[in-house]
């Protein structure tokens, strides 16, 4: 009988009706992330070695650091990523062997300005000598303008997921 | 009365062409007298990009061709370096490549549904479609981290293993499928509407299909039996049991059900890929830096649209000096002039649905 299949996909879409509903009410509620997201960037300062290994994994050459030698040690006084580049491909996280580089699960990057897209994770200056005892505390002491790093909070202010 | 012809313009912006595609229509009244396709305004010049990158910088890249099955598009990439250097993948690496490669055809074909059903007016069929595909891209999430360019394969593996939470999710996914599969079919394939709408039209007869490189969905519909799972299986294909769709009429209407078929026989795949997943390495011993030996090397494989074959040339550094891509979506956009002719505009679109092209990948 012809309209057989329309009504079998009326009874198709009005069964739908009664199922439980798919969607969320997206800004105030949220589905939980998987464990590996990849989401804004976080650097964990005092692992990091400055090896660079991360930036030159790079396809899109994201990320620009600078170092100072102080001492016999590799100082990493800058680590800016220009994330309007970014593939989020992890690639970097992926070279980084020292586990400094992660990924968190911030999504929200959304800048009004393009310039303020770029993720500063690091930038202080040299210190004249790094104490052996503390490496932990000392530089976090002395770098004039502390920015995210461990703390995972970005240049972003209002990046917060 | 003297009538004459006129051209319209379909695109590049329009939504049925699923990016930026344009036809040209010369037009006698409703009917399409001649088309002229105009490809070209995705084009981002990949093959270019990779010769100043790595080996495994590529793979990213590749993720942006076909989007909407970037697992596949890995795969063709790394497979064709892998033969380039010789590389022997680990059994479990290649079982979990077929499980994710698969479930990335799922996810493309329910998309191809979706949209064709959309093309032809039911808005409700998009939705159901698109529902469904978000647990395949969450399963996909969970697996590599993002839902679309997963850059998920490296070179002599991949990147990571399969998570444990994916199993019981994959599980509960795979056993919907089915039923899910059965809706698309009731709510779309059967009915009248839509059947009057595409059976007959835009007819591939089996030999032009042969003629103009035609491969996938496409080539299958026409009723040639031609899937390089099973003809020249690559990977561990041989190792399962299933059978590869065909169409009777090559028109639009097979085009569009054997996609449903065909998401049908993937998830018979994964069943017996995820039964089967041996214990191993997902890596092979890979030296640190990738620096195949000069020569050259051709892979294909089968992906969602068709046989995605990449080309790489090595001159012995760690770049590649050549890529070229062999995009199904391309291929299968060739004989789209000739098979518009006689049409009139509502089946433009119809036809153009049916081909399920990516404009991604069509451009490169
Ligand atoms: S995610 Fe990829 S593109 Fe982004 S900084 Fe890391 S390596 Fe570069
Ligand atoms: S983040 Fe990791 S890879 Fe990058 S410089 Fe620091 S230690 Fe090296």
């Amino acid at each position: 009988m012809f309209g057989q299949g329309l009504l079998k996909g009326l009874a198709i879409t009005w069964k739908e009706l009664f199922t439980r509903k798919v969607t969320v009410q997206y800004p105030e509620e949220r589905l939980p992330l998987p464990a590996r997201f990849h989401g804004r960037f976080e650097l964990d300062v005092d692992k990091c070695i400055a090896c660079g290994l991360c930036a030159s994994a790079c396809p899109n050459k994201v990320i620009q650091m600078e170092r100072a030698k102080v001492g016999k040690r590799q100082y990493l006084t800058k680590y800016v990523m220009r994330i309007e580049y970014c593939m989020f491909c992890g690639f970097c996280v992926e070279a980084c062997n020292k586990d400094a580089l992660r990924f968190t699960h911030i999504i929200n990057m959304n800048q009004y300005f393009r310039d303020k897209v770029r993720l500063v994770l690091v930038d202080r200056p040299a210190p004249e000598v790094i104490p052996e005892e503390e490496p932990a505390e000392a530089p976090e002491g002395r770098a004039a303008k502390p920015k995210a790093g461990a703390a995972g909070k970005g240049k972003a202010p209002e990046g917060e997921g | 009365m003297r009538t004459q012809t006129y051209i319209l313009n379909m695109g590049p912006q329009h939504p049925s062409t699923h990016g930026v595609f344009r036809i040209i229509l010369e037009l006698d009244g409703e009917v399409v007298v001649k088309a002229k396709a105009v490809p070209g305004y995705l084009h981002r010049g990949i093959e270019k990009l990779a010769e100043l990158r790595t080996y495994p910088q590529v793979i990213p890249y590749t993720d942006r061709m076909d989007y909407l099955a970037s697992m596949l598009m890995n795969w063709g990439y790394v497979a064709a370096v892998e033969k380039l250097m010789g590389i022997e993948v680990p059994e479990r690496a290649e079982y979990i490549r077929v499980i994710v490669g698969e479930l990335s055809r799922i996810a493309s074909h329910l998309v191809a549904v979706g949209t064709y059903s959309v093309d032809i007016g039911g808005f409700t069929g998009f939705l159901y479609c698109f529902r469904d595909r978000e647990r395949v891209l969450d399963l996909l999430e969970m697996v590599s981290g993002s839902r679309m360019t997963f850059s998920y394969f490296r070179i002599g593996g991949v990147a990571d293993d399969l998570p444990p939470e994916f199993f019981p999710t994959l599980d509960k996914f795979l056993h919907d499928l089915p039923s899910l599969c059965d809706e698309y079919d009731g709510l779309i394939t059967g009915n009248e509407i839509f059947q009057a709408r595409t059976k007959f039209v835009g007819i591939i007869p089996p030999d032009v299909a042969v003629n103009y490189g035609l491969t996938g969905p496409n080539l299958r519909a026409s009723g040639v039996l031609y899937d390089l799972r099973k003809v020249r299986p690559y990977s561990v294909y041989d190792r399962f049991d299933f059978e590869v769709p065909l169409g009777k009429n090559g028109d639009c209407f097979d085009r569009f059900a054997i996609r449903i078929k065909e998401i049908r026989q993937s998830a018979r795949i994964i069943r017996q890929a995820v039964d089967g997943l041996p214990e191993g390495p997902i890596m092979a011993k890979v030296p640190r830096v990738i620096k195949p030996p000069k020569g050259e090397a051709y892979a294909e494989i089968e992906s969602s649209k068709g046989v995605f074959g990449c080309y790489v040339v090595s001159d012995g550094s760690t770049q590649p000096y050549r890529v070229h891509f062999r995009r199904p979506s391309f291929i299968n956009l060739g004989y789209l002039e000739k098979l518009l002719e006689g049409w009139k505009i509502a089946d433009v679109i119809a036809i153009l649905g049916s081909l399920d092209i990516v404009l991604g990948e069509v451009d490169c």
